[in-house]
């Protein structure tokens, strides 16, 4: 065996470890998880509106102006956290927001909404969930941001808070 | 720190009643055609479950889980064999998903390496081997 | 005042530690030493057994009880929860390398004191590291203000008596190659010019770690299969990997310490794997508590804590491996042997877990990797694994069959094949056999039976054949192997499962036997309520085989449910029963199992465990004769 080969253990031990702080450094969240569709057009749906008669057609909803859409559900608990935050983004000028109702109740949706205020501006229904798995969706609330062209530009998992309101404001100011 | 951690992963508005509540595929959910119902176990078995720590959706009880294994059986039913039933996953959730790691060419070292390990230690035998014979 | 006390112990363990390790340099007399050392023990027992008396009255004003304990919690796992949570675990961790530090002490006579001095140096220095970890971002003695009245409970999962001792287990395992390690820096940075068989001292703590390691994992498998339900037990989960590797490398290890033993071969190599399982066991330890992998097992998520072990692994790591680099040619050796030899198939048992462990690493960081390079995600299970480990494993134990039978140097090939010859008949008879009983034909299954009775024949009849030369130990450990083997093939291969739904009253039949549900009860435990569902099992006689009875339970002060299965064993299956959702009106998700050949696995591990014990006690004896 060779001397030179005895160093090999350590050199590859070094690029391991920096692999490791570097990993670290960057203050990842490991449970975080970046969405497949990012930069990609949103997926096409169909489904019943909830405050309206016809029904809702993403074709002739998206594409045309910047939209935040957010998905969530009357029994969710993060989802009432939040609920003022997506209040807020809806005075912002610029955006339109879309509640995506995920499994609920329409009835106990429409007092939801009643009672706490309503940002949507349109509320399609997701009755058993597959618009949210043709979303990536892991969980509610999520929160897409959509720009003019309809392209997916950014996903938030999990309820909106203050550092994430700031975040997707400036990034709002910045697409097209 | 590790409060604010806490606060989120509670967040993620998840009704997963921990991941021991057993096994999770319901009788329901099971399809009659036995053959189709293997498929899908099968095809469950690598789909990982995205709302759990390291488990299958073939294990898991998450909502999110429930759903994919049925989706997974009407794609089954409509007749999609299983490379589009999991580019279908793919597409949606990305490579993350899947816990058998595809071949791809971000993998390709995860995949050669064992058979280059395996041969660098067959060299290895080899070369004591015939060191030993000259002595 | 017990708090404050508790907190000062601490403290005063890192001075001790600190004193040993300037003290050890400097070759101080040894009575200062023993002094040292008692005082390192001491010290770091009283902060030990005061987290568990704090533990144990409920003392919520500290931090740690409160977070993980509770009054109602049943006493035993009042004291299992202080290191079923980080900042007790460091401090059983500090215990641990305490006591062994100890052990080393004791080797200490005129003869070997700079070695021995050396090693407790850098066991010093390890110490250090941990203790101040611990004091500096995980003191279990902080304290609250205002003193709660009631703790958060503990998870009821770990509530459990076999998760109770795991822990203990692997740091007995992690320590004893710690002390492997030091042992190992000691014998390169002192070039050995006093000619001190290092390798006397080092094996008994590999022996020891390795014993304790095996069954600390099998232990946690245990659990796993019979608490979270579904028959499971093994799921190369990054922080079982985290377990798993160091008992690779432990393995091969205590392998080639045979040959460095016997024939004074492969000391350079036996030099460097001591270092990497210990260098594998602390990295396992930053796996688990960084933050930087998701994982079912991992504790509190902290960056910080992270790069405090990270930085610490760099030292240790960093000066070891260069120190190998540039020391460890003064122990080659020219001895090369063919590998139809018992040095030669140990060699192939070492390049073969290395290459699974190396495997199972690279799975392991993998998608670490992936994300530092390419910003993407991607996810390495179970599949990966069984598609690289097991058909490296195959070899391993075809040549473990056959090598301890070989001749240490060269063997007659004709004459081994003559002796085995009708082992492998028998083999072959026993798998045909075992097919005829479970009626199940699968290549892996096969295969697996093949394996298993391939070692228990040649095990057995080395036992048979009492010579002098094959080592009880080994007969013992490596029977162990062949049954652990022989449950994992029949409980994977031959499983049964049936899920239904059940009204009280109906009927299910699986393999052989009908169960009938029988009724629901509510109970009450001491810290849950819980539905518990009546089986009856009948066998194909209609004669009753046992009353199994699964719970959901529900456990109010953490809100949490855990599901409890119920399990009928014997040494062909078990049948495992699992009360999913319902109710009384539409019936209760019922999901039955049948797993031919479990409780072999749990045998094996056992076995194995006894050998290593045994071995302890044999390697031992030898060193207390060097001792003299």
């Amino acid at each position: 065996m060779k001397k030179q080969l005895l160093i090999i253990p350590f050199i590859f031990f070094l690029f391991i470890l920096l692999a490791f702080f570097y990993l670290l450094i960057i203050e990842r969240n490991p449970s975080e998880l970046p969405s497949n569709l990012l930069n990609k057009k949103i997926p096409k749906f169909e489904t019943e509106s909830l405050l309206k008669n016809e029904r809702f057609i993403s074709s002739k909803e998206f594409g045309k102006e910047k939209i935040l859409v957010n998905f969530f559900a009357t029994w969710c608990k993060p989802c009432r956290a939040e609920h003022d935050y997506i209040k807020r983004f809806s005075k912002e000028k610029g955006i339109r927001i879309i509640g995506i109702n995920y499994k609920d109740n329409p009835k106990k949706t429409v007092e939801w909404l009643r009672v706490l205020g309503n940002p949507y501006s349109d509320i399609p229904i997701d009755k058993n969930g597959r618009i949210a798995i043709d979303w990536g969706v892991y969980g509610i609330p999520e929160t897409f941001v959509i720009n003019s062209n309809g392209i997916i530009k950014y996903r938030h998992i999990g309820p909106v808070t203050g550092k994430i309101y700031k975040k997707i404001n400036l990034l709002i100011k910045d697409i097209e | 720190m590790v409060k604010k951690k806490i606060v989120i992963i509670i967040s993620i508005c998840l009704v997963h009643f921990f991941l021991n509540y057993a096994q999770a595929v319901e009788p329901d959910e099971i399809l009659e055609n036995s053959e189709q119902e293997l498929r899908a176990r099968d095809i469950s078995k690598n789909i990982r479950c995205m709302v759990c720590q390291n488990q299958s959706i073939d294990e898991s009880n998450a909502p999110l889980a429930k759903d994919l294994r049925i989706l997974i059986r009407e794609k089954i039913k409509e007749g999609k064999n299983n490379d589009e039933i999991y580019k279908f996953l793919t597409d949606r959730y990305g490579d993350f998903i899947l816990l058998n790691p595809p071949f791809k060419l971000n993998t390709l070292v995860l995949w050669i390496f064992p058979f280059i390990f395996f041969g660098i230690g067959i060299f290895i035998i080899f070369f004591h081997n015939k060191k030993s014979r000259k002595n | 005042m017990a708090p404050s006390l508790g907190n000062f112990s601490l403290w005063l363990s890192l001075l001790f530690a600190i004193s040993q390790f300037f003290a050890s340099r400097k070759n101080k007399n040894l009575k200062f030493i023993s002094i040292i050392v008692t005082g390192l023990l001491i010290s770091s027992l009283i902060s030990f057994f005061l987290l568990v008396y704090l533990h144990i009255i409920s003392d919520f004003s500290v931090l740690n009880v409160f977070q993980n304990s509770h009054t109602t919690k049943p006493l035993l796992y009042k004291i299992s929860g202080v290191w079923g949570n980080h900042e007790g675990s460091m401090l059983l961790w500090i215990l641990v390398l305490t006591l062994f530090n100890y052990f080393i002490f004791k080797l200490l006579n005129k003869r070997n004191s700079i070695f021995i001095l050396k090693t407790l140096e850098i066991q010093a220095f390890i110490t250090i590291g941990f203790i101040l970890f611990t004091v500096l971002t995980s003191n279990p003695f902080e304290r609250i203000f205002p003193t709660q009245t009631d703790g958060l409970g503990f998870n009821p999962l770990l509530q459990d008596p076999a998760l109770a001792i795991h822990p203990p287990l692997l740091y007995i395992g992690y320590v004893g190659f710690s002390a492997a390690f030091s042992l190992s820096v000691a014998t390169l940075s002192l070039n050995n010019n006093q000619k001190i068989p290092w390798y006397i001292y080092m094996k008994p703590f590999v022996v020891a770690a390795w014993t304790f390691l095996t069954l600390g994992i099998a232990l946690g498998s245990i659990w796993a299969y019979y608490e979270l339900g579904w028959g499971g037990w093994w799921f190369w989960d990054p922080v079982e990997n985290a377990s798993f590797m160091p008992w690779l490398l432990g393995t091969a290890l205590l392998h080639s310490l045979i040959v460095v033993e016997k024939r004074k071969s492969l000391q350079t190599w036996v030099l460097l794997l001591a270092i990497l399982a210990f260098l594998l066991s602390v990295l396992g330890t930053f796996l688990v508590r960084s933050g930087i992998l998701t994982s079912v097992h991992t504790f509190a998520l902290d960056p910080s804590r992270g790069i405090y072990i990270l930085i610490f692994t760099t030292l240790i790591g960093v000066y070891s491996l260069a120190l190998f680099g540039s020391k460890s040619k003064n122990y080659f050796d020219n001895n090369y042997f063919t590998f139809f030899s018992r040095e030669g198939s140990i060699l192939v048992n070492n390049i073969l877990m290395i290459i699974v462990c190396a495997t199972v690493f690279l799975g392991t960081i993998y998608p670490l990797l992936v994300e530092v390079f390419t910003n993407n995600k991607i996810s390495v299970g179970e599949p990966y694994y069984n598609s690289t480990v097991i058909p490296i494993i195959v070899p391993a134990i075809l040549v473990m069959g056959v090598g301890p039978m070989l001749s240490w140097g060269k063997e007659n090939k004709l004459k081994i094949f003559k002796k085995v010859l009708p082992n492998i008949l028998l083999t072959f008879l026993m798998t045909f056999f075992i097919f005829i009983i479970y009626k199940s034909y699968s290549v892996i299954g096969f295969a697996g039976i093949i394996l298993s009775f391939w070692i228990i024949f040649n095990n057995l009849l080395m036992l048979i054949k009492k010579n002098r030369k094959y080592s009880i130990s080994m007969i013992i450990a490596h029977l162990g192997v062949g049954l652990l083997i022989l449950g994992i093939t029949g409980s994977s291969v031959w499983q049964k499962e049936k899920i239904t739904k059940m009204k009280i009253g109906d009927k299910a039949k699986i393999a052989e036997y009908n169960i009938v549900f029988n009724k629901i009860n509510e109970i009450r435990g001491p810290n849950y309520v819980a539905l518990q569902g009546v089986f009856f099992v009948y066998d194909n006689k209609k004669n009753i085989v046992t009353k199994l009875k699964p719970e959901n339970r529900f456990y109010p002060i953490e809100n949490n449910f855990t599901t409890e299965a119920s399990i009928h064993t014997n040494l062909f299956r078990d049948l495992y029963i699992v009360l999913g959702e319902g109710n009384s009106n539409d019936g209760w998700v019922i999901r039955i199992y049948y797993n031919p050949l479990v409780i072999w696995i749990w045998i094996g591990a056992l076995v194995i465990f006894l050998g290593g014990i045994t071995s302890i006690n044999i390697n031992l004896k030898k060193l207390k004769i060097l001792a003299q």
